[in-house]
């Protein structure tokens, strides 16, 4: 996870929900572009939301119920549609984020030793 | 669950498509314009600021399609698209559209119409409880071959007395009485039942109570069915404890059964308790029972058998030899149609088959033209997979608008079908044919089985095409070589098997020509009959009856323009037959204790002349043969061969059993000519004529006949009204000519004739529509050649016998194979009708022919148009 300047890291399917997840849990109600923004701006812009893989993304949380959306209007007047994290999202982000946690933890150990070897 | 929850969200979204593509479209339009103002805010100019933004999003189209892929279901979608694009394409091509869908609905219509009776008459579950425990025990009669015979009252109660294998068993039989209705009296179909037969079926009354507390000698009670409350009582709910007269007797009326109800789908109308009998020798019950939970139908039968076996040897007069014999009551209701219907389905499906074939060869021929379309898809990266997908849906799509017509169609042809079917005929459950959910599904199924069947040839031949050819060269597809030879052999293989089925038709038709063209014996012309039915308490002693017949005789004979009339007991190809015993003065009996057996009739004075039966020898009854008068006996020429062979019959006489050992004497007084009794197609078997007054036998029915000088149809309301003038308690039914009367004995092989003949003339009508498609094809593929031959100075005759001589050579491919066929199927085909002869040649013979002229037509008007071509246009075809 150390990617070039140049080339950004695209982010891989499963951890993108978790991030729109992450993002609208402490942003509150954003529109799709404001979450992409945010994703980059969080992992320093080392990520590159490719955005047209947002949508689809956003479209697969609404309908498991994770989310919600409701047209309105953004803060520079702009008309745009806004996300909303549900009950059933907020449960979902606790379960994703422990079992991530608990994924990296597992991949951390794994790699550690090797580092000591070389 | 949340999975499913977003399948059906999307499934939805497949089907909401415009609102959710103008919401889709929005949002990335509001997403470009945040991302744009940014980019502005940021320092880029306009142009730059959009161009960016849109790099990011990665392509507009590029992402709503990704979107779209995950907002609905792609699989769906394309679905859609492809049914969309089918009905575009059928709809541009309204001709092929038209002739696929009727070729199919009629294919499909026809597969409905029989499933639905089928379906009614065989696979529906009987209407009662836990119908699979239910079974019929039949007494068999091996000397007679009989696998399905009645058995006698005190038989029936050993059997109840006796058996292990039974939770309960029950017997019933036919009773048609006269049941009073309003101010009339009709013959009614009824049944007389043991009191425990409800419980049996396991059928509770929608009304009131059945017989369960009936017992022998008690007053008389009657249960109705539903549809003869309705009609005679108006549905009225306090019908339980009134009265309704049953043969002038009232009787309390104590339940009233559910609608749908009857015990053997012969749609009786009421239920009367079974009287006691004690004759062992007299069978006439038929017997239903249910078997114990666990106890197998060959376990019954074991154990049936064994009480059988004693019971013949307890009353080896009248049980010697006797057996039983259990049916699974579903299939023993269906055992006289199951045959004909299970056939006639397998003949609609040969029918189908021939549909599908043809369809396909318009398809392939559709295919051929559309070759370049179709190149153009696949050069633009459609896979052979996506491209056999939408021809496949095409075909499903055409299969399914034929088979919503079917269903229509089949409706129509199954209401026409029972309704050809007469009383004369009857089929259990037949009436109760309706379009059910089984129905539904049926034609679903079979709608798309036939899509796939006649989509796939097409499908895999136009899936493969060889692109660069198809794209360079057009209209003179290369695919020219394959398709035309698969069309070739599905031509061939219609016509083959459209002579199959005519090959059935012909041999049946002969077989109900030749019954046709049987003289019954007797003249039909100007003769109208009733049948007339006295209450029998009523007319119980023999001297009411006979006061009855002489005033009834009069009253009719007096009515204006009748030429004579005359009465009978059993008048011939009715359906009644009554054969009795009796000795022959001065010779011994066929064996000790045995009596010679004859057909027996009661017959009025003027009989003969009135049906016009020739008089052999002697004379016909007349006035003077009455009671008191020495009884006498009219015989007909085959009694007269087998009895008195080589001697005149005339003065010789017969003793016949009476009621209580007592025995009547009768002097042969008369030879009359042979009658076909019993059917058209059965040889005259021996009658007796006794006269009607001097019968001493109950004999509560009889049919007048009566010969007029005008049309005999004309007189059937003052026929009726001069009868019910004598006594309007006597049930007059059954109006008819005699010329109708012979017409509906032969209605069974009159409705197989007609189907399988309908059937084979739709499939040579579809098998000549393929030629001909094949053969235009062929033509407008040849223009040019044709056009050259003529230039180089062909005559029109010659052209005509060129593209004739293609399409016989396929019909007569189709006929040796059909005929082939024919030698295999009609042995089947021939059990629908009796007495009718397998491979007969002549039968062969004429039905090749039949074909042979169907395919000349159908090859002379594409041939024709040939001819007609204009060699300068042909040449300038290129």
């Amino acid at each position: 996870m150390r990617p070039h300047m140049s080339e950004k890291a695209d982010v891989w399917q499963g951890t993108l929900a978790l991030m729109v997840l992450k993002t609208l849990e402490t942003l509150g109600p954003l529109h799709g572009y404001g979450i992409a923004r945010r994703i980059e701006q969080t992992s320093a812009n080392h990520l590159a939301v490719n955005y047209g893989t947002l949508y689809p993304a956003l479209v697969k949380l609404e309908q498991e119920g994770y989310i919600d959306s409701e047209w309105g209007v953004s803060d520079n007047n702009r008309k745009a549609k806004f996300y909303r994290l549900t009950r059933a999202g907020r449960k979902q982000l606790q379960k994703e984020a422990r079992d991530w946690e608990r994924t990296t933890e597992i991949l951390a150990r794994f790699l550690a030793p090797k580092e000591r070897t070389s | 669950m949340r999975r499913l929850r977003a399948w059906g969200l999307r499934l939805g979204a497949s089907f909401a498509r415009t609102l959710h593509e103008r919401d889709m479209a929005a949002e990335l339009e509001s997403h470009l314009q945040l991302h744009v103002d940014d980019n502005i805010r940021a320092g880029m100019s306009p142009a730059e600021a959009r161009r960016q933004a849109l790099l990011a999003l990665g392509g507009i189209e590029a992402t709503k399609e990704r979107y779209r892929d995950r907002r609905g279901l792609p699989f769906v979608d394309s679905l859609r698209q492809d049914v969309a694009y089918a009905l575009r394409a059928l709809r541009k091509n309204p001709s092929f559209s038209a002739v696929a869908v009727v070729t199919l609905a009629l294919g499909i219509g026809a597969n409905t119409a029989i499933f639905s009776v089928v379906n009614a008459v065989l696979l529906r579950p009987l209407p009662f409880a836990d119908p699979s425990r239910l079974v019929m025990v039949f007494a068999t009669e091996p000397s007679r071959n009989n696998q399905y015979d009645v058995t006698s009252y005190p038989t029936f109660l050993d059997w109840q007395a006796q058996n292990r294998s039974f939770e309960s068993i029950a017997a019933f039989t036919n009773r048609t009485l006269i049941v009073g209705v309003g101010s009339e009296f009709v013959y009614t179909r009824g049944k007389a039942v043991s009191p425990n037969v409800f419980d049996v079926v396991g059928v509770a009354p929608a009304l009131g109570r059945t017989f369960r507390d009936f017992q022998p000698g008690g007053p008389d009670v009657v249960v109705l069915s539903d549809g003869f409350w309705r009609r005679a009582f108006g549905a009225r709910p306090d019908v339980v404890g009134q009265t309704v007269r049953v043969d002038d007797r009232p009787h309390t009326i104590v339940g009233v059964m559910p609608p749908q109800f009857h015990l053997e789908g012969d749609y009786e109308q009421f239920y009367e308790p079974l009287a006691v009998e004690t004759s062992r020798g007299h069978g006439y019950l038929r017997v239903a029972a249910r078997l114990r939970p666990g106890v197998t139908i060959q376990q019954a039968y074991a154990d049936m058998s064994a009480i059988a076996d004693r019971l013949a040897r307890t009353y080896p007069r009248q049980l010697a030899g006797a057996g039983v014999n259990l049916v699974p009551l579903s299939a023993a209701l269906a055992k006289d149609v199951r045959f004909g219907l299970l056939t006639m389905l397998g003949v609609v499906a040969l029918v189908l088959l021939i549909a599908c074939a043809n369809v396909a060869g318009l398809m392939l021929a559709r295919g051929a033209a559309r070759q370049r379309e179709l190149a153009v898809r696949a050069a633009l990266g459609a896979g052979r997979a996506r491209i056999v997908r939408q021809l496949l849906t095409e075909s499903a799509v055409l299969a399914l608008v034929g088979g919503a017509l079917g269903l229509v169609t089949a409706a129509w042809c199954a209401r026409a079908l029972t309704a050809t079917v007469s009383e004369q005929f009857i089929v259990p459950r037949l009436a109760d044919t309706r379009t059910d959910f089984a129905v539904l599904t049926f034609t679903l199924l079979i709608s798309l089985a036939t899509g796939a069947v006649f989509g796939a040839a097409p499908a895999v031949a136009a899936s493969s095409p060889d692109l660069i050819d198809a794209l360079r060269d057009g209209a003179h597809g290369a695919s020219g070589v394959r398709a035309p030879r698969l069309r070739r052999g599905l031509v061939v293989l219609e016509t083959a098997l459209a002579l199959v089925l005519l090959a059935g038709a012909g041999t049946l038709l002969k077989t109900l020509l030749a019954l046709r063209a049987t003289h019954p014996g007797f003249e039909t012309a100007n003769v109208i009959k009733a049948d007339v039915l006295l209450p029998l308490p009523k007319y119980a002693a023999f001297t009411d009856r006979v006061r009855f017949y002489d005033t009834a005789q009069q009253r009719v004979r007096a009515l204006p323009g009748v030429r004579s009339a005359a009465f009978v007991s059993d008048l011939p190809l009715s359906g009644g037959v009554d054969t009795l015993g009796f000795h022959i003065v001065g010779k011994p009996d066929p064996a000790p204790g045995k009596f010679f057996s004859s057909g027996f009739n009661m017959a009025s004075a003027g009989y003969f002349a009135t049906l016009g039966i020739p008089v052999m020898a002697g004379r016909e009854l007349d006035e003077n043969d009455r009671p008191g008068t020495p009884p006498v006996i009219v015989i007909n020429e085959t009694a007269a061969r087998t009895y008195w062979p080589g001697e005149s019959p005339l003065g010789h006489q017969i003793t016949m059993p009476g009621p209580n050992n007592t025995s009547t004497t009768l002097t042969v007084v008369g030879v009359t000519g042979d009658v076909h009794h019993v059917g058209l197609g059965v040889p005259p078997r021996s009658e007796m004529y006794l006269s009607n007054l001097q019968a001493p036998l109950l004999w509560p029915w009889s049919s007048v006949v009566v010969k007029t000088h005008g049309d005999p149809a004309a007189l059937a309301d003052t026929l009726k009204a001069a009868l019910r003038g004598v006594d309007p308690t006597v049930a007059v039914q059954r109006i008819n000519t005699l010329a109708d009367v012979v017409s509906l004995s032969i209605v069974e092989p009159r409705v197989y004739t007609l189907l399988l003949g309908t059937f084979a003339a739709l499939a040579v009508l579809l098998a000549a529509i393929g030629l001909y498609g094949l053969v235009a094809y062929g033509v407008s593929q040849r223009t040019h050649e044709l056009g050259v031959r003529m230039a180089l100075g062909a005559t029109r005759l010659e052209i005509v016998r060129l593209v004739l001589r293609e399409g016989l050579w396929l019909v007569m491919g189709g006929a040796v194979l059909g005929l082939a066929g024919a030698f295999a199927t009609t042995r089947v085909l021939v059990g629908l009708v009796k007495g009718s002869r397998a491979n007969d040649p002549l039968t062969f013979a004429a039905v090749t022919a039949v074909l042979l002229v169907a395919g000349l037509v159908a090859s002379y008007l594409p041939a024709r148009r040939a001819a007609r071509v204009d060699p300068i246009t042909a040449l300038r075809v290129e």
